[in-house]
């Protein structure tokens, strides 16, 4: 395996109810790169982000993230480790404002905690206002600019879905799950989203992992692209090589080619 | 005659309200759907009770023993029942509050239906000492007026004090969990911790009212901390407002004055057959305001959830 | 900040337990354990009271189980945790009191009143659950408007029939031997009454097709609503069903205890729904065999403690089950919606 992997996956199976979801699913995601997980539909993309972020527990396998091993783990302490997800169905904090959204995301705030919030409430006021300035500024980025006041449940979809990637980019991860991000973007909003994942993986050297399903996005924009199929990974490579491996062409099949696939 | 009586409604409505704020921090802020809040509130107030009538305490030592107490006990039944679904966690509340009512009932430690009395010299000390002072302005006469005070004064710093909490750091990831407890935590915040300190801390505040239900009535027994009286707190939670600590101020005010007021109206009924009617208005009054205005008074609509 | 540390290990614990639990086919470990313990009171207390107190447990156990079929269905079929089901035992029982007092012979005037308890409860779907499901209400809402029906219900009786103690008014205090055991004569008929309710109640949930639709519904609502099943019908029957039995169960509970005062469904609400959680959530079968195994243990608790402390036995039950089997004896894991 690569020397420089920021997450490795071994063997991973998940079951539901006598349904095999993950079927013994290795890969790895090498650091700052972007990296897209493609698989036709129930193929277990989304399962495996939830066994990745510790939102379903692993029944074999092992999962290494930074040199750790983090199967079983909470949610929120892989996510403290750097390791942050989004959702396939956007879930955002409705009734909360889109700049409390940003700043609930921001990393060591010690406001958070009862004893360091009032022995050093100044800390806090200062600490809050850092995250305020860079969600600002990540705001500013993905055009939610002037709806920073407005609840989170007014946003439209497009709306909402750039919400919850700017939300994770302000917890200042290592690597970023994103489950189909720009499923119900328009186009162009969409390529900002794109460009802007390019900007942070040279600024910050932040890796990326996502889910998509249009394979022209997948095939311009990814560095290295892994195939899953009925709950394993059935080629991984650059965007050239698994265009020409014919275990993906054939997974396609029946459902349509990666070509064409919306 | 009169102005007794409305003081009396006064030291119910502060002492329902300090009562409430538990409530509206568990279910207003954090998403929890607590319904045993009228066994914390027991927990502490027959700690006290007992602590000063069996082992001599002091009656001001007794009541931060109370408020420990019940912290421990929300621990104890947020570790076991914080990680059920939310309906679950709602019946496993009220089943709490029931064994509580239960031992109180029928432990020889409590009293069983004898109850506790005579826990209070200490505050009538106290009280003796506040009315020469009220007198000096001409309210000496009332000799519920110094609870009425207290009662105030500490539900007032309470209620600022929550306020002051939610506005902080801490207070958001509380809201953000209300909103969406998954997606927190995928923002690398320890829910269940939180939650935890949201049940423990709602305990803290029902023990304080607890004080001083024992100080009102000045006789312990288990009906007084009948589970029902978390459903009025409920009731004037959802009057004044959810998501929203001003409104249990004016919640608790309102549903006091409305409940109490029903009794200055003469009728033929008997006295059963009223207490029957006041409760069957609080019946009525929740069926009504959950469909008309579910987020109350001051409260924000979208601050509701609305998911199923 | 609290001790994270202590709350995992104890989430450890749990999740071994409940998971080595979960490797035996539960409804076999269910009658093993209830089998044992019969043997164990035997050998620790004699025949004669160990079964004695099996008997009471049976009469116990066809009301509670009887009470929460109403309360797992409506929990499966509406996704509401109906906490004015108590009262609709309440209702049940002294809708009785006031037929019979308006003349009706004894019987007569009990099934008038699970008629009118079922027509009570279709009433509340009308008026009150049917506008909230479509105002789209949050489960605060449901939850605050299920204790307000519960106030009015409770109340209502109390304003009319008073807080006193009540009896149907069937005076029997004559009692029967069977063998060495003895059983009163109104608990005789209530356990009989109630063993065969329970069977007609299971073979109509089994072999009629409103009985398979309503359990199909409250199993995998999304399913049933595909396959095309006439949701409103469905729900309508499950409000009818619900009320109708809970009628049932109030009458044999205050048949087979003798008196009863307007509270005794808030006191008996947790015993329901201890059986329904044991059963599986929106399961009616499970539900009938969680109220036997609710009633076998308060009443062999009796053998143990004190009386008074039978309903702390529901509490208990309740919440252990909650936290080591929320899924129920028979319920699988659900799948995340
Ligand atoms: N909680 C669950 N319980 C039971 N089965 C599940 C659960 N989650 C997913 N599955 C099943 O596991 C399989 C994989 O689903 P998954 O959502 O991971 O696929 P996916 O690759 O993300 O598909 P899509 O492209 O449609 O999002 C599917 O057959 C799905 O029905
Ligand atoms: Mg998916």
């Amino acid at each position: 395996m690569s020397a420089d992997a920021i997450l490795e996956v071994a063997d991973a199976v998940k079951d539901f109810d006598g349904l095999r979801a993950v079927d013994g699913a290795s890969f790895h995601v090498e650091r700052g790169s972007i990296t897209a997980l493609i698989g036709p539909n129930g193929a277990g993309k989304t399962t495996m982000f939830d066994l990745l972020s510790g939102f379903a527990r692993l029944n074999t396998g092992t999962i290494r993230f930074a040199g750790r091993s983090i199967g079983g783990m909470a949610p929120h302490r892989i996510a403290r480790l750097g390791l942050v997800r989004t959702f396939q169905l956007t879930r955002v904090l409705a009734g909360m404002s889109v700049m409390d959204n940003m700043l609930l995301a921001a990393p060591s705030q010690p406001g958070e905690h009862l004893p360091s919030l009032i022995l050093g409430p100044r800390r806090a006021r200062a600490a809050e206002a850092r995250s305020r300035a860079d969600a600002q500024a990540l705001l500013e980025t993905f055009g939610l600019r002037d709806k920073a006041r407005d609840y989170a449940g007014a946003l439209s979809g497009g709306q909402r879905k750039l919400l919850e990637i700017a939300r994770a980019l302000m917890t200042q991860p290592s690597l970023v799950l994103l489950d189909e991000p720009m499923a119900g973007v328009n186009p162009t909003l969409g390529r900002a989203i794109l460009d802007h994942i390019a900007a942070l993986r040279e600024q910050r050297g932040t890796t990326f992992l996502f889910v998509e399903h249009d394979m022209d996005v997948v095939m311009s924009r990814a560095d290295r692209v892994i195939v899953m199929a009925q709950g394993r990974v059935i080629s991984a490579g650059t965007p050239a090589q698994v265009r020409a491996d014919p275990a993906v062409v054939e997974a396609y099949l029946g459902s349509a080619s990666p070509e064409t696939t919306a | 005659m009169s102005i007794d009586f409305w003081i009396n409604v006064g030291v119910l409505a502060g002492i329902y309200g300090i009562f409430t704020l538990g409530l509206q921090l568990n279910a207003g802020f954090t998403g929890l759907l607590n319904f045993g809040q009228a066994g914390f509130m027991a927990i502490g107030a027959y700690t006290v009770g007992i602590l000063v009538v069996d082992r001599g305490w002091s009656l001001w030592l007794a009541l931060p023993a109370g408020i420990v107490l019940a912290v421990l006990a929300g621990l104890f039944v947020g570790i076991a029942s914080l990680r059920l679904r939310s309906d679950h966690f709602a019946i496993a509340t009220i089943a709490f509050a029931e064994i509580v009512r239960y031992t109180l009932q029928n432990a020889a430690f409590s009293g069983g239906n004898q109850g506790v009395l005579g826990f209070d010299a200490e505050w009538r000390a106290v009280s003796d000492w506040m009315l020469p002072w009220l007198a000096t302005i001409g309210l000496g006469a009332y000799t519920q007026l110094p609870l009425f005070i207290v009662v105030w004064l500490a539900f007032v710093a309470l209620l600022l004090m929550m306020k002051g909490l939610q506005a902080t750091p801490w207070g958001r990831v509380l809201r953000g969990i209300r909103e969406d407890e998954d997606a927190t935590a995928a923002l690398g915040k320890d829910v269940f911790a939180y939650k935890l300190q949201s049940l423990a801390l709602a305990a803290a505040l029902a023990a304080v009212a607890g004080f001083f239900v024992a100080l009102n009535v000045t006789y312990l027994y288990p009906t007084v901390f009948d589970p029902t009286f978390t459903f009025f707190g409920y009731a004037l939670l959802v009057l004044g407002g959810f998501a929203s600590y001003g409104g249990v101020a004016l919640g608790s005010v309102l549903f006091w004055t409305l409940l109490e007021g029903t009794r200055l109206i003469e009728t033929s009924l008997s006295a059963g057959q009223q207490a029957s009617l006041r409760f069957i208005i609080v019946g009525v009054f929740l069926l009504l305001i959950s469909r008309l205005r579910p987020q109350g008074l001051l409260g924000n609509v979208n601050e509701m959830r609305v998911r199923p | 900040m609290t001790d994270t540390t202590q709350t995992e290990r104890t989430e450890a614990r749990a999740s071994v337990l409940s998971s080595a639990l979960a490797a035996l086919p539960r409804p076999a470990l269910l009658l093993a354990v209830l089998i044992v313990l019969l043997c164990a009171l035997v050998i620790a207390f004699g025949p004669v009271r160990a079964l004695q107190a099996t008997v009471n447990g049976f009469v116990a156990g066809s009301y509670t189980g009887l009470g929460a079929i109403g309360l797992t269905l409506v929990l499966g079929v509406l996704k509401l945790v109906n906490f004015a089901h108590g009262d609709l035992l309440v209702t049940g029982a002294y809708f009785t009191i006031l037929f019979a007092w308006l003349g009706l012979p004894l019987p007569l005037a009990m099934l008038t009143a699970m008629l009118a308890t079922a027509a009570l409860a279709l009433a509340t779907e009308k008026i009150i659950w049917q506008p909230l499901r479509l105002a789209k209400a949050g489960s605060l809402q449901l939850f605050l408007s299920a204790i307000g029906l519960g106030l009015v219900l409770r109340f209502t009786v109390q304003f009319f029939a008073g807080s006193q103690v009540r009896t149907l008014g069937a005076n029997v205090v004559t009692s029967i031997a069977i063998g060495p055991l003895r059983l009163g004569t109104l608990q005789a008929l209530a356990l009989v009454v109630g063993i065969s309710a329970m069977v007609i109640v299971g073979l109509v949930l089994r072999f009629t097709s409103i009985g398979k639709e309503m359990r199909a519904f409250a199993d995998n609502r999304a399913l049933a609503e595909v396959s095309g099943i006439d949701t409103q019908h469905i729900i309508n029957v499950t409000w009818i069903a619900s009320g109708f039995l809970a009628a049932l169960s109030g009458i044999l509970y205050a048949t087979a205890i003798g008196s009863f005062n307007p509270n005794f469904g808030i006191t008996l609400l947790l015993s329901l729904f201890a059986a329904t959680v044991l059963g599986g959530i929106g399961n009616p079968y499970g539900a009938l065999v969680g109220g036997l195994v609710i009633g076998l243990s308060q009443e062999w608790s009796t053998l143990l403690f004190n009386a008074r402390w039978k309903p702390a036995v529901g509490f208990a039950l309740l919440i252990l089950m909650l936290m080591f089997m929320p899924q129920g004896i028979f319920g699988r894991a659900k799948r995340r919606s």
